[in-house]
C-alpha cells in the first residue's frame, strides 16, 4: 500500500468544532433545565398555578437581573439556547437546500452572536 | 472491457421530509424550539431593560391564551429534544465498558433520562417551595 | 382444471436496469419468479439470471452476510440481498435498485473506487503504540480493551451505511460512516498508537464535520457495527484536539 507518495494533501481543518461545542453546551443545558424553565417562567408563574402571581413581577425580575449570578444564568441560558438552535436551524435549512449558505450562516449563527452581545450589553446596562 | 459510463442518479430534494429521515428533521426542529424559548426570554430581558411599563406589557402577553398555547407547544417540543438528545448522547462517547462488556446505549439513555427527569421535578418543586 | 398442488407461488421483482453501452439512463424492468419460503432476494436475482435474463448484473459472493458484496436498495431500504427474504416482502412487487448515493456502473453494480480510497486513506493497520520484537512476546489485550473497539472490527464494507447517509448523498467527499468505523477500530485499539496520523482524516469539513448525526447508518448496518458511534465520538475528539492541539507533545504526521 503506498504511503506518502500516493496520499493527497491533508484537508484543511474545519472550524466546525467551535459551533459544535456551543451547540452541545446549549443542547445539554436545554436538556437538563429546559422543560423546568419553560414550566416555571412561562406556564406556572404567569398563570399563578403553584407559584404566586407576582413571582416574576418587575421588582423580582430586576433583582434577579441585577444579581451577578442571575446575570450569568440569564446570559448562559439565552446565549447557549440561541447557539444550539442556530446550528440546528442552519443544518436543517442546508438539508432543505436553502441557499446561499452565507445568508444561512448570518441568519443563524450571526443572529446567535448578535443576541449574545445584546444580552451581555443589556445585562451590563441594567447594572448591579 | 465494454463501455464504462457510470450514471449518477439525482438526490431527491425533499429527502428530509420522507421516512426514515423525517424523524431526524423533526428532532432537529425540536432543537430550534430551544432557541424560540431563548427568544421569549430575550424579549423579556429587553422589556425589563426598557422599564416597568414595557415589562408589564411582556407579563400581560405571557398571561395571554396565545402565549400559554405557544409555550405548551414549546414545552412539548423541548421535551422531545430532551429525549432525543439523550438518545444521541451515547453515540458521542466511547463505548462504556463495565465488567468487560459494553453497556448498551439504550441503558445509558434510560438511566440519564431518569436522573434528569428527577432533577427537573426537584427543581420545579424547590422553586414552588422557595416561593411560598 | 389446473392442479392446485402444482401451482407455483410467484413474486414480481421490479429491477432498475442500466446498460451503459445501450441505455441513455436507467429504467425499470419487471420479472416474475417462482419462489419458496426459504429464498432470499439474491436467489431471486440468480433465478432471473439463470432462467429469464442472463444480462442481469449484480455482485454477490458468500450468500451469508459476511462478504459485503450484495448490498442494494430493496423496497427503498439499503439491505444485503442474501439476507433479505422474499417471504417477508409479500405480496410484492419488490423494487430493487442499486445502492443509493453511488454512481451506477451497470444494473445493480455501483462504483466502489472512492470508498476503497477512503478506506486506504485512514492508515487501516495497527501502528504499535509500543513496538515489540517477536522475542518480547505478543501484544496483550484484556476483554474489556477488546470490547472498546470490537463492533467496529465487524464491518464487512458492504456500504449500506453510505447508501443510508443523506449527508454522503449531498457530499460524496464525506469520508463517511464505514471508513470512520474502520478508523475507530484502530484508534480504539489499545495496541495502536497512530491516532495523530489519522487526525487529518477526521478534522476537515469532509471528515466527521459533514455528519449531522442522522444515525440511520447504524440502523441499516447488518453487522451492528454502529458507525454513527465511530463518527460522533470523533467529533468530540476532533473538537478537543482543535483547541488543545497547541499542547500536543508530538506533531500530527
Amino acid at each position: 500500500m503506498s504511503e506518502a507518495a500516493g496520499r493527497a494533501a491533508p484537508e484543511k481543518r474545519s472550524i466546525s468544532p467551535i459551533f459544535w461545542l456551543l451547540f452541545g453546551a446549549g443542547g445539554m443545558l436545554a436538556a437538563v433545565f429546559g422543560p423546568a424553565l419553560i414550566l416555571i417562567t412561562d406556564l406556572l408563574a404567569p398563570t399563578g398555578i403553584g407559584l404566586p402571581e407576582n413571582f416574576e413581577d418587575y421588582s423580582h425580575a430586576l433583582a434577579f437581573a441585577k444579581n451577578p449570578i442571575g446575570k450569568l444564568v440569564v446570559l448562559a441560558v439565552i446565549s447557549l439556547f440561541f447557539w444550539h438552535g442556530a446550528e440546528r436551524l442552519y443544518l436543517t435549512l442546508k438539508d432543505m437546500k436553502a441557499r446561499p449558505l452565507l445568508v444561512l450562516k448570518f441568519g443563524t449563527y450571526g443572529v446567535a452572536a448578535a443576541v449574545t452581545l445584546a444580552t451581555f450589553a443589556l445585562l451590563l446596562s441594567i447594572g448591579f | 472491457m465494454s463501455e464504462k459510463r457510470p450514471f449518477t442518479r439525482p438526490i431527491a430534494s425533499d429527502w428530509w421530509a420522507h421516512p426514515p429521515y423525517r424523524a431526524y428533521t423533526v428532532r432537529e426542529l425540536s432543537g430550534v424550539a430551544v432557541a424560540v424559548y431563548g427568544a421569549v426570554l430575550f424579549v423579556g430581558l429587553v422589556s425589563l431593560w426598557r422599564g416597568p411599563d414595557s415589562y408589564g406589557a411582556f407579563l400581560r402577553f405571557l398571561k395571554s391564551p396565545v402565549s400559554i398555547l405557544l409555550n405548551l407547544v414549546l414545552l412539548a417540543a423541548v421535551l422531545y429534544h430532551v429525549v432525543t438528545w439523550f438518545q444521541i448522547l451515547p453515540k458521542t462517547m466511547p463505548k462504556l465498558i463495565v465488567d468487560g462488556k459494553q453497556v448498551p446505549q439504550a441503558r445509558i439513555t434510560t438511566l440519564v433520562l431518569r436522573a434528569v427527569g428527577f432533577g427537573a421535578v426537584c427543581l420545579v418543586l424547590l422553586t414552588i417551595g422557595f416561593a411560598r | 382444471m389446473p392442479d392446485a398442488a402444482l401451482a407455483e407461488k410467484t413474486i414480481e421483482l421490479k429491477i432498475l436496469r442500466y446498460r451503459p453501452a445501450s441505455d441513455a439512463e436507467p429504467a425499470f424492468g419487471s420479472f416474475t419468479v417462482p419462489y419458496t419460503d426459504d429464498m432470499s432476494v439474491l436467489q431471486g436475482l440468480q433465478t432471473i439470471k439463470d432462467t429469464l435474463d442472463g444480462t442481469l448484473s449484480f455482485r454477490w459472493s458468500c450468500r451469508m452476510a459476511v462478504c459485503g458484496s450484495c448490498g442494494m436498495m430493496i423496497n427503498g431500504t439499503p439491505r444485503l440481498a442474501c439476507n433479505t427474504f422474499l417471504r417477508n416482502l409479500l405480496p410484492g412487487p419488490v423494487t430493487i435498485e442499486p445502492l443509493n448515493n453511488f454512481p451506477i456502473e451497470r444494473d445493480l453494480v455501483v462504483s466502489v473506487g472512492d470508498f476503497v480510497k477512503k478506506i486506504e486513506s485512514i492508515y487501516p493497520y495497527i501502528i504499535p503504540r509500543e513496538p515489540k520484537t517477536i522475542e518480547e512476546g505478543p501484544y496483550l489485550q484484556t476483554p474489556a480493551q477488546l470490547a472498546a473497539y470490537e463492533s467496529f472490527s465487524d464491518c464487512i464494507n458492504c456500504m449500506l451505511c453510505y447508501a443510508a447517509c443523506p449527508q454522503f448523498g449531498e457530499n460524496p467527499d464525506f469520508i463517511g460512516p464505514g471508513a470512520m468505523a474502520l478508523l475507530q477500530r484502530y484508534n480504539g485499539d489499545s495496541r495502536d498508537g497512530g491516532r495523530l496520523k489519522r487526525i487529518d482524516a477526521i478534522s476537515g469539513d469532509n471528515g466527521v464535520w459533514s455528519c449531522t448525526a442522522v444515525g440511520i447508518c447504524s440502523d441499516v448496518c447488518p453487522k451492528n457495527v454502529d458507525p454513527a458511534n465511530a463518527v460522533n465520538q470523533n467529533k468530540t475528539n476532533s473538537a478537543f484536539d482543535f483547541f488543545l492541539r497547541f499542547l500536543r507533545k508530538e506533531d500530527a504526521q
